[in-house]
């Protein structure tokens, strides 16, 4: 059907689809890559997501914002295609609506953390926290621009990005410590009392 | 730093902005008093420092990430193969339902109105030749308005008159193995139609050849409702009453071939004498020579079948 539609729209080149979309194909790969179970499920997200973006292109406005409506698409195919996902947004719970930011909880990062250690603490950071973390703190969306993109309430976004940050500095922290990289914020709490 | 001002509580607020503070998600003034905050305050700038640092180690290790290069490829191939050309999208499995659909609604609507063009033309076909079939049965058969011995052709072709003598060489001559018996300007009862009327013996029966003005009615001219042609004459056929008949028309009469002879030697019969009687009708009806007066050679005669009425003429 969605071919159809191209039918219709005979002036829709695909070369103008590649010269809006595919500059955004690392963003996309990088964001699926750290949601997906592994890298075929990735790439077969980016791929799902370029074919489907390019049968409704004709519906796409030139000019407006091409990654958004990328990242809609992205997050919208892993949200059908896994289940899972339901299951996740079900746990609300989970989230702690009403944070307490202890002055002496927080763990410091050490400067030596690798990449596949922040990788292996985003890994188990819950998806639905995870996936917005990644938008905000990778990507650089807005809130309100996320809250669009995942079809999210903005205070949702926002209770979602505080619990998976703070998840994540735990994560690392916790990893850092497994390392002997760093002392568990025997400095930081330290450096606050003085 | 000033650590005399150190507020836990101040400071636990503060922090609960900071990341808020560096997506530059913060309202002007909680920005500003987040900045006042980080100024006086060493720990959480440390805190500010190391939530940087996270965010800048997560930002590294997605980038770590790369997609390989064969998947842009495949999607680049993929997005070629998918680009409608001129039958591209034409052949869409979906386009191509639409329209098979569209041509079956088009041909089962055509074929309806064809079938009803086919069956009211049938009905009129068979109404016509209703009248030839009822003038055979009424004056010839159940009538026998008819002499055992045929009359001779000067009797007859003064019974037809002026206008019809000539038609009666064209029967004889076109009906071998027939004996024309009988021939005469007949009226209908209660109707101002009348008929030219041949009665022929023949092949073990009675025949009639039948004229009549058509008075601007027309047989169907179409598959379903000819039965045949000979020349440029269409032939219909028809079984009414235990008779078979059929019907050709010129430009002004209806003419029948009717008898209880089988269909096909019937319209075998038709096929002979349709071509030269229409031709004759049709001479007759440019030269004026059939036309009375008022209208037409008919018109002035009694409305009446008898035989006496039959001689008139």
């Amino acid at each position: 059907m969605l071919e159809m539609n191209l039918f219709f729209h005979p002036k829709v080149r695909v070369e103008d689809f590649e010269a809006a979309a595919m500059p955004h194909f690392f963003d996309l790969f990088r964001t699926a890559r750290l949601l997906a179970q592994d890298s075929a499920e990735a790439e077969d997200l980016v791929q799902e997501v370029y074919l489907q973006a390019w049968k409704s292109f004709h519906r796409f406005e030139m000019g407006t914002n091409c990654r958004a409506w990328l990242f809609k698409i992205l997050f919208h195919r892993l949200h059908h295609f896994r289940r899972r996902w339901v299951k996740a947004a079900k746990e609300e719970a989970f989230e702690s609506p009403e944070e307490q930011a202890s002055v002496a909880a927080e763990t410091p990062v050490p400067q030596e953390i690798r990449d596949r250690d922040v990788l292996n603490a985003l890994e188990k950071v819950p998806v639905q926290f995870r996936e917005v973390v990644l938008l905000a703190d990778v990507q650089d969306f807005s809130y309100k621009e996320i809250a669009e993109t995942m079809k999210l309430p903005l205070g949702t976004v926002m209770s979602r990005l505080s619990r998976g940050r703070k998840l994540l500095r735990q994560e690392l922290a916790a990893i850092a410590v497994s390392y002997g990289i760093t002392p568990p914020g025997k400095q930081s709490a330290k450096g606050e009392s003085a | 730093m000033n650590v005399l001002n150190f507020d836990s509580k101040q400071c636990e607020r503060i922090r609960r902005h900071l990341d808020a503070y560096l997506s530059n998600e913060l309202l002007v003034e909680t920005t500003t008093e987040v900045l006042r905050h980080l100024e006086s305050c060493d720990a959480c700038s440390r805190e500010l420092e190391a939530r940087t640092h996270v965010r800048e180690a997560l930002r590294r290790a997605a980038e770590s990430q790369v997609p390989p290069e064969a998947l842009r490829q495949s999607i680049h191939r993929q997005l070629r193969k998918m680009q409608p050309g001129f039958w591209g999208g034409f052949l869409d499995r979906g386009w191509v339902l639409a329209l098979t659909a569209a041509v079956v609604v088009v041909l089962g609507f055509a074929a309806t109105q064809q079938w009803i063009r086919v069956r009211r033309g049938r009905r009129i076909v068979a109404s016509v030749l209703a009248l030839g079939v009822s003038d055979h049965l009424q004056c010839a058969i159940k009538g026998h308005n008819y002499p055992d011995v045929a009359k001779s052709p000067e009797q007859l072709r003064q019974q037809l008159g002026p206008q019809y003598a000539g038609l009666l060489e064209v029967v004889q001559q076109k009906l071998p193995g027939f004996e024309v018996l009988e021939a005469h300007i007949c009226s209908v009862q209660g109707s101002p139609r009348k008929y030219v009327h041949f009665i022929t013996r023949g092949r073990g029966t009675i025949l009639s050849v039948i004229l009549t003005r058509r008075e601007g009615e027309q047989l169907p001219n179409g598959r379903g409702s000819t039965s045949g042609v000979s020349g440029t004459v269409n032939l219909y056929e028809g079984h009414l009453d235990g008779m078979n008949a059929a019907g050709f028309e010129s430009k002004e009469y209806w003419g029948f071939v009717v008898s209880d002879l089988p269909q096909a030697t019937t319209m075998q019969i038709a096929t002979e004498l349709a071509p030269p009687l229409t031709a004759a009708l049709d001479a007759g009806t440019r030269s004026q020579a059939l036309e009375s007066p008022d209208r037409g050679p008919f018109a002035h005669r009694p409305a009446q079948r008898t035989r006496s009425s039959q001689k008139t003429s």
